[in-house]
């Protein structure tokens, strides 16, 4: 090659389309590829601030209310956190319907993911708003493969209301669940009810087994240079999800985590999660804590830091989570670290939920109870570790007198889309971007297929927020 | 890849459920597509979770239209919804730019609440030449020329979770936020059929007279209460049970306006008194009430 020099360019996506929730990314393209990549969420509720104060009780309502895509996950987590604080097994009914609605929403989410939000990542949608405009530059999929694809997508859309019709015979409804209570469920497991449940079911499953997964090929072989793009570091973590026995000892996917390709071991020690805030515009007291006993003291400005949100570490470790996380833990899939890995895995997954539920709605008892009391410890601590379809969620109580004196919620977003720690770890998804080749920086469409793949949820990162340009002093209501 | 309007139309089949719209707006709905004079919609999303979007998306009915993916291609000109749309970044953004262009107006449709915290910066709409616009600035913006503002859900008409005490962020609803009218779609989330009905109402002429809190009375206009099946039943005392009343749990179906015991959820599915749960008052402005679930602890009985 010759002596051409290049200049480091600066590009900031904002907003970033398909995703949930409020996504900002900026990344620095030199020599047609990414060198650098920031990812800052563009939300703040504070919804921890808010269950402070109130009965525990009120906490699987109000932290559905974080994510509309993954309610179900946030309800589950909060009933077996209040559940683990009061030393409580709820009746087998309960967690058997717990998984069948968390399921049905899985489901619902895989499919929605792929097709609504990733496929136009692949192919050019429909001549219309708001399909159109669209970056059509380097979408390979044309013809019949692109119509076929796009036809796809209309039943998908189908398919994944379905889903939540599906969910909803036992959840009540969907989004927001209000079946889920600590102390069990509230739904009855009446024969109709679950004969209705196996018929969708059967038609969800046919639609996994003979589109979903075909089409994620399809996409995968059209795209195989993607199974080397976006890898990032290889560290994979998943709390595990599915209780299949009253102790939550047998889990369809189970718990452990992997450093960097190595071997999944098998168990998760909560003691090692801690968040650094070093990158943050957090206080240095903020750093390097459990949320057992976490603090969130702002500071801005402050040198070095470029977002409001935390940067979750495990024994040190940046670690991805979500669908290949727990696949590869599970031993179900270890093909590789990419974006279309991330593809291939959830929709893999997708099968492998599906295939269970239809063992699990088998074996509801529609005589046997689904609630029993369940009464608030006045003092004490609680932990529930689950699974969103996007990854790892984790929720941690302190009740004194009864009431909720510190709630603490680590999404699988947070995990995914951290800044930087103290060693100038970058974050998952920031990692994988690096390396990244972009063929028109005006277009980077490579760049949100990276981002994509991780399916991320920013309502769900509640600590987030990022002030404007101008220095200036937030006094945060934490 | 061209498939066009009409194309895409025929791939969009289902059935079930009715929507409440007339054969005249039926009919009115696809003169203005014809006439290529659909008013064109922008669907902002602020301080929220998108369960209101995920909600649209499961709409369901017996006749036209009758699923989302059919509101989308015959009934709306969606030019702007970021959950939904190909583009990110100034692609995007100039999309919205466009909307001071519109020489028929257009619809705002907006989910989510407006973060008057932090100078605003508690929600990022997007950038624009290089600096953050704040969600309150771009909803003050465009609905500054709106010809109709549907809130859809209870962030966007009245601040919804995010505004509940201590009210970290300042949340407002969008009739607080920008001065202007707005057509209170409520819910946590709203019923899908609520949503359409809404907003083809609103393209075709008028959602008709609106209740103190902003919302259609046409949709509004009855408790859970008023209409449950379980109503004057025995009194349940623990979940889990079917058939009987919840209001000595705390159900809240008798002080909350909303069309569920008719609608149903999910494609009937189920819906929350049927499923023994409590009504806990997701479509009224003091949502959510603390404690939510006060069994016992109410003075309305």
């Amino acid at each position: 090659m010759g002596t051409i020099s290049y200049t480091p360019t600066s590009v900031v996506l904002d907003p970033v389309s398909r995703v949930e929730g409020h996504l900002k990314v900026e990344v620095t393209v030199d020599q047609n590829a990414v060198t650098d990549a920031r990812i800052t969420g563009t939300m703040f509720r504070g919804i921890e601030k808010i269950l402070a104060n109130r009965t525990p009780l009120d906490a699987p309502d109000i932290t559905q209310r974080i994510c509309g895509v993954c309610p179900v996950s946030h309800a589950l987590a909060a009933s077996e956190t209040l559940e683990n604080a009061a030393g409580f097994t709820p009746p087998a009914n309960a967690r058997i319907m717990r998984n069948l609605v968390l399921g049905a929403n899985f489901l619902q989410s895989h499919v929605l993911h792929f097709y609504v939000l990733s496929a136009l990542d692949y192919v050019d949608g429909p001549a219309m708003p708001p399909w159109q405009p669209s970056w059509s530059g380097g979408k390979r999929l044309k013809g019949d493969t692109a119509t076929k694809l796009v036809n796809n997508y209309v039943a998908a859309l189908d398919i994944r209301r379905k889903c939540h019709e599906m969910g909803a015979i036992f959840g009540g409804r969907l989004p927001h669940p209000p079946t889920f209570v600590p102390g069990g469920f509230t739904t009855t497991p009446r024969k109709e009810r679950i004969d209705l449940f196996k018929k969708y079911l059967a038609e969800v499953s046919t639609f996994i087994r003979d589109v979903y997964i075909p089409d994620v090929n399809l996409v995968g072989s059209v795209y195989s240079d993607y199974l080397k793009v976006g890898a990032g570091y290889g560290n994979l973590l998943a709390y595990g999800v599915f209780d299949q026995n009253d102790s939550g000892t047998d889990k369809l996917l189970k718990r452990g985590a992997s450093y960097r390709g190595s071997a999944p071991v098998p168990t998760v020690d909560t003691k090692a999660i801690t968040e650094r805030v070093t990158y943050s515009w957090y206080a240095s007291q903020s750093d390097n804590r459990n949320p057992t006993s976490g603090d969130t003291t702002p500071q801005f400005p402050k040198t070095d830091a470029y977002s409001w949100l935390k940067a979750p570490r495990y024994n040190s470790e940046p670690c991805e989570v979500g669908p290949l996380a727990r696949m590869w833990v599970n031993g179900d899939y270890q093909h590789g670290i990419s974006v279309m890995d991330r593809h291939l895995s959830r929709a893999e997954e997708a099968s492998k939920v599906a295939a269970a539920m239809a063992n699990w709605v088998g074996e509801l008892n529609p005589t046997a109870p689904v609630y029993r009391q369940y009464s608030v410890p006045v003092s004490g601590s609680g932990v529930g570790l689950t699974e969103a379809p996007r990854g790892a969620l984790g929720h941690w109580i302190n009740i004194s007198g009864g009431m909720t004196a510190n709630y603490q919620i680590i999404t699988p977003t947070c995990w995914n889309a951290s800044p930087m720690d103290e060693r100038k770890q970058c974050g998952p998804i920031e990692k994988a971007l690096i390396g990244t080749p972009v063929d028109n920086i005006n277009e980077p469409i490579e760049v949100v297929r990276v981002i994509h793949s991780f399916d991320p949820c920013l309502s769900c990162a509640v600590h987030v927020m990022r002030p404007s340009g101008e220095a200036r002093v937030f006094t945060l209501a934490f | 890849m061209n498939l066009s309007r009409r194309d895409f139309l025929n791939l969009c089949k289902s059935s079930s459920v009715a929507a409440g719209l007339s054969a005249v707006d039926l009919i009115r709905l696809e003169e203005l597509f014809a006439g290529t004079s659909a008013p064109t919609v922008y669907w902002l999303q602020g301080s929220g979770c998108t369960g209101c979007s995920v909600s649209f998306l499961n709409y369901i009915a017996p006749s036209a239209p009758t699923t989302a993916a059919e509101v989308l291609i015959q009934n709306v000109n969606l030019a702007f919804h970021t959950t939904v749309m190909d583009v990110s970044g100034q692609s995007a953004v100039s999309i919205v730019d466009g909307a001071s262009k519109q020489r028929r107006g257009y619809i705002l449709v907006v989910e989510g609440g407006v973060p008057l915290g932090f100078n605003g910066n508690a929600c990022l709409a997007w950038s624009k030449d290089g600096k953050d616009v704040t969600f309150k600035d771009a909803v003050t913006v465009l609905a500054s020329r709106a010809s109709k503002i549907i809130c859809v859900g209870s962030c966007a008409s009245w601040g919804g979770v995010g505004a509940a005490a201590p009210n970290p962020s300042g949340i407002v609803g969008v009739q607080q936020a920008t001065r202007k009218r707005t057509i209170n779609i409520a819910g946590c989330p709203p019923h899908p059929d609520w949503i359409v009905w809404g907003i083809a109402k609103a393209l075709v002429g008028s959602v008709g007279t609106l209740d103190q809190y902003g919302r259609p009375t046409r949709l509004f206009n009855r408790t859970v209460h008023d209409a449950c099946p379980r109503r004057e039943r025995e009194e349940a005392h623990t979940y889990g049970q079917d058939g009987y009343c919840l209001e000595e749990l705390g159900c809240l179906g008798p002080q909350t306006r909303a069309a569920c015991p008719s609608t149903g959820w999910n494609n009937h599915a189920n819906w929350c008194v049927d499923a023994n749960s409590l009504c806990i008052g997701c479509t009224e402005p003091s949502f959510p009430a603390s404690p939510l679930r006060g069994a016992g602890e109410r003075e309305d009985d």
